[in-house]
């Protein structure tokens, strides 16, 4: 089958790089997501795997073969665009046929048999004779990707197939998708600007930021163990909160409080984001990440021996779930999430504790991780932080 | 008053008017009507005109020249509305698709629209004369004789010739645009899907691109009937035998070179009449063909 790979791909723009020299490997039948901000350079990769851009250097090969030069009609890959690329003046059959009925590679029969079943998978028979402008934007991604299984393509790629629908739809059609490639199996790279939809879908995510991958991973690693201040910020929404501290002896000290960090002498899985614990011990700038819903208002809570911080509370945002709270610990702006409906209001001065197994170190100047204190990662057997009970 | 009134006094508005309705009426309603009536008159220089009814409609009715000319103009019109919009849809798509130096080719395109028409002509002359004409020495290595000043088959197909090469850019600023706004995901599509260039211009390009198309043809009927007078005039002067006297050449020489004003005007009713008939039924035809998107 068909297993993806590239490697040290390269792509320019005049002086711009949009594509800086990534190594990726995608598995046979893996659903992967490529997730980033704007400009990130996710739909150029995207484009120069279909080989609608041209490399500007490094090597593209689906299942070993080679395929950096190659036309993208001789690549078998599909893709789904973001605006359906539905042609406007064919109905949903005539659109889902036209590309085979011109590459001439297929008989009537089989074609007529492919989209029947293709139909049937996704639930469009109703569409099939009907132009695009009668359909809704569901139904036309939904057209988009029966023309897109028709073929049985090797490898889907798929830009942003869902951003242009409506926040229920999308949502919908996210299950669908999840469905439609547990059903079909076939490789499938993934590229969204909508966190969310990674981690939903993706059995691994690749976040990247500047035209380079930042981390490729499970989505739950990508969360917990975030490789460098980029990813823990983009992955999660609230974004973790990001606080300059110094760390000494093993503890992070801030002007509003002191922390310990626990130790991880026993853990070999630190290794795995290059973190040893005498990056904790040695005298140092460091950036202290801890993710909102990581922070507990104190007195709600049974006290566990931990540390309170004192936080002011600027903005009281009820998300309805929970509660979010924009606060200020020292001089350093903080968001918290509380329990729902809690009688906080803006103004208070709220004492907040933290669960010491979701704490992450980053360098100062780089960025990247080199501590996290939930040391065993969810591939181990069991998910024990250090110091939970 | 309902409607939105932008001038305070009418009189400052009627003034504002006053040229373009002088303009319009001095050079075009008056013109057409004394046409309209002059039609059914005999006319010349130096006598009175004398009412006739319609006796000039019943002479070209009865005129076998003026019926071989309704049918070459109709046919020199097919031929260049044909031959313009095919020639012009295929170097749009080369423009299309070309990544480099769209711009110069757009302006090598366009530079024959540019030119006067009478220069236009005089310029194909030298592109075509049969013995100094640039072209003529690579189409007789061909085997093809040319001669049109004798040859009349020849002579239309060079004035034909001639006034396609003439609108083949006007036609492509109008393609090339329509074509630009058919989104590159179409494009990015049908070649994931191996579907050939030529297949993809009529498949997809074209069926989009039919408003745009309908327009083109409605304004290139018009000019093969009428602006193609300065092709035959200095080309060929609608010979050899009337090879090339389109109807808007026959018309001219009714009138201003044996002075049958009467009749001449009783011809451009007729041309008018006739291309006034083709606009109605190429209009019914777009609304039925054309695809305006959704």
């Amino acid at each position: 089958m068909t297993t993806v790979t590239l490697q040290n791909l390269q792509k320019s723009f005049g002086d711009v790089v949009a594509v800086n020299s990534i190594d990726l490997e995608i598995e046979d039948g893996e659903f992967l997501v490529v997730v980033g901000p704007s400009g990130c350079g996710k739909s150029t990769t995207l484009r120069l795997l279909a080989g609608l851009e041209p490399t500007t250097d490094g090597r593209i090969e689906m299942g070993n073969r080679d395929v950096t030069g190659v036309e993208p009609k001789n690549r078998n890959v599909a893709m789904v665009f973001q605006n359906y690329a539905l042609y406007p003046h064919m109905t949903g059959r005539r659109n889902i046929t036209f590309g085979m009925k011109s590459s001439g590679d297929f008989s009537d029969a089989e074609i007529e048999s492919r989209v029947e079943d293709a139909a049937e998978t996704l639930d469009i028979e109703d569409l099939l004779d009907r132009k695009p402008e009668a359909m809704s934007g569901g139904e036309r991604q939904r057209v988009a990707l029966g023309r897109a299984i028709v073929r049985d393509p090797d490898v889907f790629l798929m830009d942003e197939p869902l951003s242009n629908l409506d926040a229920k739809l999308r949502i919908q059609m996210r299950a669908e998708l999840a469905r439609l490639h547990s059903a079909l199996e076939t490789t499938t790279v993934y590229v969204t600007h909508d966190q969310t939809e990674a981690m939903t879908l993706g059995e691994r995510v690749v976040v990247m930021n500047d035209g380079q991958i930042m981390q490729v991973d499970e989505p739950q690693v990508l969360y917990d163990f975030p490789a460098n201040r980029f990813v823990a910020e983009f992955i999660g929404d609230p974004a973790m909160n990001m606080i300059p501290v110094d760390i000494e002896n093993g503890h992070a000290v801030h002007d509003a409080f002191t922390l310990p960090l626990p130790s991880g002498d026993d853990s070999p899985s630190t290794e795995r984001n290059g973190a040893g614990d005498t990056r904790i011990s040695d005298a140092r700038h460091a950036i202290l990440g801890i993710r909102p819903e990581d922070f507990r208002l104190s007195d709600v809570q049974t006290d566990d021996g931990l540390p309170t911080i004192d936080a002011e509370v600027n903005v009281r945002e009820p998300l309805g779930d929970s509660l979010l709270l924009h606060c200020s610990i020292g001089a350093t702006a903080c968001n918290i999430q509380a329990e729902p409906r809690t009688e906080v209001h803006a103004g208070d001065t709220v004492s907040v504790t933290y669960d010491p197994a979701r704490l992450h170190l980053f360098e100062d100047k780089t960025g990247e991780a080199f501590y996290h204190s939930g040391l065993h990662l969810p591939s181990d057997e069991q998910v024990v932080s250090q110091v939970s009970k | 008053m309902s409607t939105r009134e932008i001038f305070d006094s009418r009189i400052e508005s009627g003034l504002l008017l006053l040229p373009t309705l002088l303009v319009s009426i001095v050079f075009l309603y008056y013109p057409t009507a004394l046409a309209v009536r002059t039609s059914f008159f005999d006319s010349s220089f130096g006598q009175v005109d004398e009412f006739v009814g319609m006796e000039n409609y019943v002479t070209l009715l009865a005129d076998s020249g003026y019926h071989s000319s309704l049918l070459l103009s109709i046919l020199f019109a097919a031929v260049v509305v044909a031959g313009v919009i095919s020639v012009s849809l295929y170097l749009t798509f080369l423009i299309h698709e070309v990544d480099t130096g769209q711009g110069l080719y757009l302006i090598s395109v366009i530079w024959p629209y540019a030119l006067p028409p009478a220069v236009g002509a005089l310029v194909f002359l030298f592109i075509a004369h049969p013995t100094l004409g640039v072209l003529t020495g690579p189409v007789e290595a061909l085997g093809i004789d040319v001669d049109w000043f004798n040859n009349g088959p020849q002579a239309f197909v060079v004035v034909a010739l001639a006034a396609i090469w003439k609108q083949i850019g006007y036609n492509v600023i109008f393609m090339i645009a329509a074509m630009n706004n058919i989104p590159d995901t179409l494009t990015e599509t049908a070649e994931l899907d191996g579907v050939s260039g030529i297949r993809r211009l009529l498949s997809v390009y074209v069926p989009i691109m039919t408003p745009t198309l309908f327009f083109l043809v409605i304004i290139n009927t018009i000019y093969a009937f009428f602006g193609t007078f300065a092709f035959v005039d200095l080309l060929t002067s609608g010979g050899p035998s009337n090879a090339t006297n389109i109807l808007i050449f026959d018309l001219y020489q009714e009138g201003f070179s044996f002075f049958n004003f009467g009749v001449a005007s009783t011809k451009s009713v007729v041309l008018f009449l006739v291309v006034g008939v083709l606009m109605l039924v190429q209009f019914r035809v777009t609304e039925e063909y054309s695809y305006y998107g959704g």
